[in-house]
Parts: C-alpha cells; structure tokens; sequence
C-alpha cells in the first residue's frame, strides 16, 4: 500500500489519465485506481473529490450530469484540451523526478 | 447501509450548509453506495463492507481546506429544505388555504342568506314573521357564518405560522435536486391552474346574468337572482383561494419573480388596508339596515366595496412597480 502522502503530487495526473479516452465518474475512477495499481494504492474519497474541484476549477476538467437507470444522477467528468495540455506536462515533469530521484537510489543488493 | 449515512451526516453536521457541499455529499454517498454494494456481491459481510467503505473515505479536513469551507464563520443558518419539507409546506398551504376559501365563501353565504330571507319574508312565504323580526333572522346565520369563519381564519393563519420563513420571509434554500422535483411539480400543475381560474372568471362574469334574468322574468324576483349572483361569487372567490394560493405555494418555494422584499412589502400595505376597508363595509352594511332599513339593497356595499379595493390592489402594485 502506498501512503496518500507520497503520492500527493499525483492524484491529478493519475485523474487526467483515466479521463483520456473516456468520460467517467467518481466511483469508476477510484475502482480503476485500484485494479492498475493492483490494489497497491486506493485513492480516497476526500483525495478523489478535492482532486476534481481542484481540475475543476482549473478548467482541466468539466463536469456533467447523467440519469443512471434506478433513477439515480451522476456527476460525470470529461478532460479538457487544456487539462490535456497539462496532463503531458506532468508526464514530463515525473519523468525528470523520476530521473532525479533514482540517482539518490541505491540499487538494492538482490 | 444506515452506518454509512450516519456517518457522512454527522461529518457534514458541523459544515455549513450550501447548495455545493450538499451536492457533494449526495456524490460521495453514490460513491459509497456502489462500494458497499459491490464489497456486499464479492461475498463481504456487512461489517467488513461499511469498514472499507469507511477506511477509504479520507479524512473530511482535506474537504474543507480544498472548498474553503470556513467553519467559524458559521452564518446566520439558512435552513435547506428537504423534499419532505417541502411536501410538508405545500399540504399544509393547500389545507389552510381550503380553509380561508371556506371562511371567505360562508361570509358571503351569509348575506346571501340575509338577503334570501328578507325576500321569503316580503313574499310571504315565512308568514308570520314581522319585518322586523325577520330582519334579526337573516343576520343571525350571517354573523353566526362569519362568526365561523373568524375562527376558522384565526385556525388557519395558527397553522401556517410554523411554514413563516417560507411564507412571509423567504429565509431559506433549495438542492438542486429538491428544486428540479418542485419545478416539475409547479409544470404539471400549470394546467390545473389555468382552467381553475378560467372558471372562476367565467363564474364572476357570468354571475350577473342571473341575476338579468331573474329581473326580466319578474321585478320582484331580483332579489333571488341576487342571491344566486353571491352564490356564484362565492364559488369564484373559493376557487381563486384555493387553487391560486396553491400556486402560489410553488412560486415562493421557487422564489419565482424572486418573491421580492417590495411585494412582501405590498402585500402587508395590501393587507393593512383591508384590515380597515371591509370591517368598515360591515359596519356601512349594519348601519345602513339596522339604522335606514336599507336591507334590500344596501349589500351592494360589498360589491363597491370589492370592485373598489380590487382597484386600489392593482394602482397600488403598478404605481410601485414604477419606483
């Protein structure tokens, strides 16, 4: 399990990917999380939702509603042009932490 | 399932209540909903689904740091009316207005009834009776009725007193969700609406033919056709209470033309005036038949009355509407 705290500065990107090619909604996200993470990290119900009025009201998300069947309405999410804008600039921005941090890595002994 | 949503309400308790934060809410029990269900199909126990659930909800700071929710400015609270409230309201409007349209229709009955009786006693179908005696006949059921509906109006205005912050001062707020079920209600109600006061309309103007005819057929049978004229104007003026305030239930709850401080304010100089006018009809009435024995025609007071202060209602909104 990977702490919440680590993993702060990558709620958003995370959020952004799952939104690349399909629209979706709270509940959706946070079960797809889950399973490509393989139950390593569970975003939280609180993370998710400050997450989503954050890119909300940066304009890298939009939200919408839709009637479910039994009646029951859903905020759905949709990403941006901008929101795709800044998803690529996070995939670099990992990239270069990637590349800093493992330089402070020691290999492990196997 | 209730675990869940106790819990989500006492962590929102000390949250100020607005239209967003409820929203979010609602959004985050769907949220949990699905969780709990699917944890339940996996073939969890009901402890072990809500513990999940709960142990992945997060911590309800994080919520209020990202929504700037500001806790100790907790303002004066403005009450956020759930769809049973609203249900509530609207019942209670349209039992209290049933009643004040009953008030109003018996008043009227009750001259029509004095009205009725005087011409029984001058045609000589209540032999027997002196004029005078008659007199006090017919105003017994009149202030008997309109001693009824006091009461009842008195009931009725005690009734609404708890929905006040809706009624008379507009203090409160809608979900979205509450105010889309009313806004279709208001919509399917429209139709109702219409053709009630089509009715009434065509009751209040067609009234007086009655009383044409009764008046060709025989001089001295206008007096019933006065009577049936009340009659009918009493069913109008039930029907304009009845399903006009119901209407109007609908717009203050949707705020509709924004039920503004000015009307509010109209409407207690409207109501203030009428305090004064129509008692003093009443006494103008008493007077000039106890007094003048002016019986037989003086309750055209109250149609000059009506059509007077109808008036004054419609110059006053429009000269204010102009400020």
């Amino acid at each position: 399990m990977i702490s919440s705290d680590v993993i702060r500065g990558y709620n958003d990107t995370i959020i952004l990917y799952l939104l690349l090619d399909n629209e979706s909604y709270g509940y959706e996200i946070s079960k797809k999380i889950k399973d490509l993470s393989d139950d390593k990290y569970a975003i939280k119900e609180t993370t998710l939702y400050s997450a989503f009025n954050r890119l909300l009201k940066k304009g890298y998300i939009e939200s919408f509603h839709k009637a479910e069947t039994f009646g029951k309405r859903r905020t759905y999410y949709k990403i941006t042009k901008a929101g795709r804008q800044y998803y690529q600039e996070k995939c670099h921005e990992w990239e270069l932490t990637k590349e800093v941090i493992n330089r402070f890595i020691k290999e492990r002994d196997h | 399932m209730d675990t869940i949503i106790n819990y989500l309400d006492n962590l929102f308790a000390p949250l100020p209540k607005s239209q967003q934060l409820e929203q979010l809410k609602e959004e985050l029990l769907t949220n949990m909903e699905d969780k709990y269900h699917e944890l339940k199909q996996a073939g969890k126990s009901e402890n072990e689904a809500i513990g999940v659930v709960i142990s992945e909800f997060g911590n309800i700071d994080e919520i209020i740091q990202e929504f700037d929710i500001d806790i100790e400015v907790k303002k004066e609270a403005i009450p956020l009316l759930t769809e049973k409230d609203v249900d509530m309201y609207i019942q209670t409007k349209q039992k209290t207005s049933k009643m004040i349209g009953i008030g109003v229709f018996l008043c009227i009955l009750g001259s029509a009834l004095l009205v009725l009786v005087l011409q029984l006693i001058e045609d000589g179908f209540l032999a027997g009776i002196a004029e005078n005696t008659g007199e006090l006949f017919g105003l017994i059921p009149l202030l008997v009725l309109v001693a009824i509906a006091v009461g009842i109006f008195i009931y009725s205005s005690m009734k609404i007193e708890k929905y006040r912050f809706i009624d008379q001062e507009g203090n409160f707020e809608l979900s979205a969700q509450v105010r889309n079920a009313l806004e279709r209600k208001k919509d399917a109600y429209q139709p109702t609406f219409l053709t009630s006061m089509i009715i009434g309309v065509a009751l209040c103007i067609l009234s007086p033919i009655v009383l044409m005819v009764t008046q060709t057929l025989n001089e001295n049978a206008s007096s019933y056709g006065v009577v049936a004229l009340l009659f009918f104007v009493a069913i109008a003026v039930y029907i304009f209470i009845y399903f006009g305030s119901t209407n109007d239930s609908y717009k203050k709850l949707l705020k509709v033309n924004e039920y503004s401080v000015q009307e509010k304010k109209e409407n207690r100089i409207i109501g203030a005036v009428a305090v004064i006018v129509w008692p003093l009809a009443v006494c103008i009435f008493l007077i000039s038949g106890f007094v003048f024995n002016q019986w037989h025609i003086n309750w055209i007071v109250f149609l000059i009355t009506g059509i007077l202060f109808a008036m004054f209602c419609a110059a006053y909104s429009i000269l204010s509407e102009k400020k």
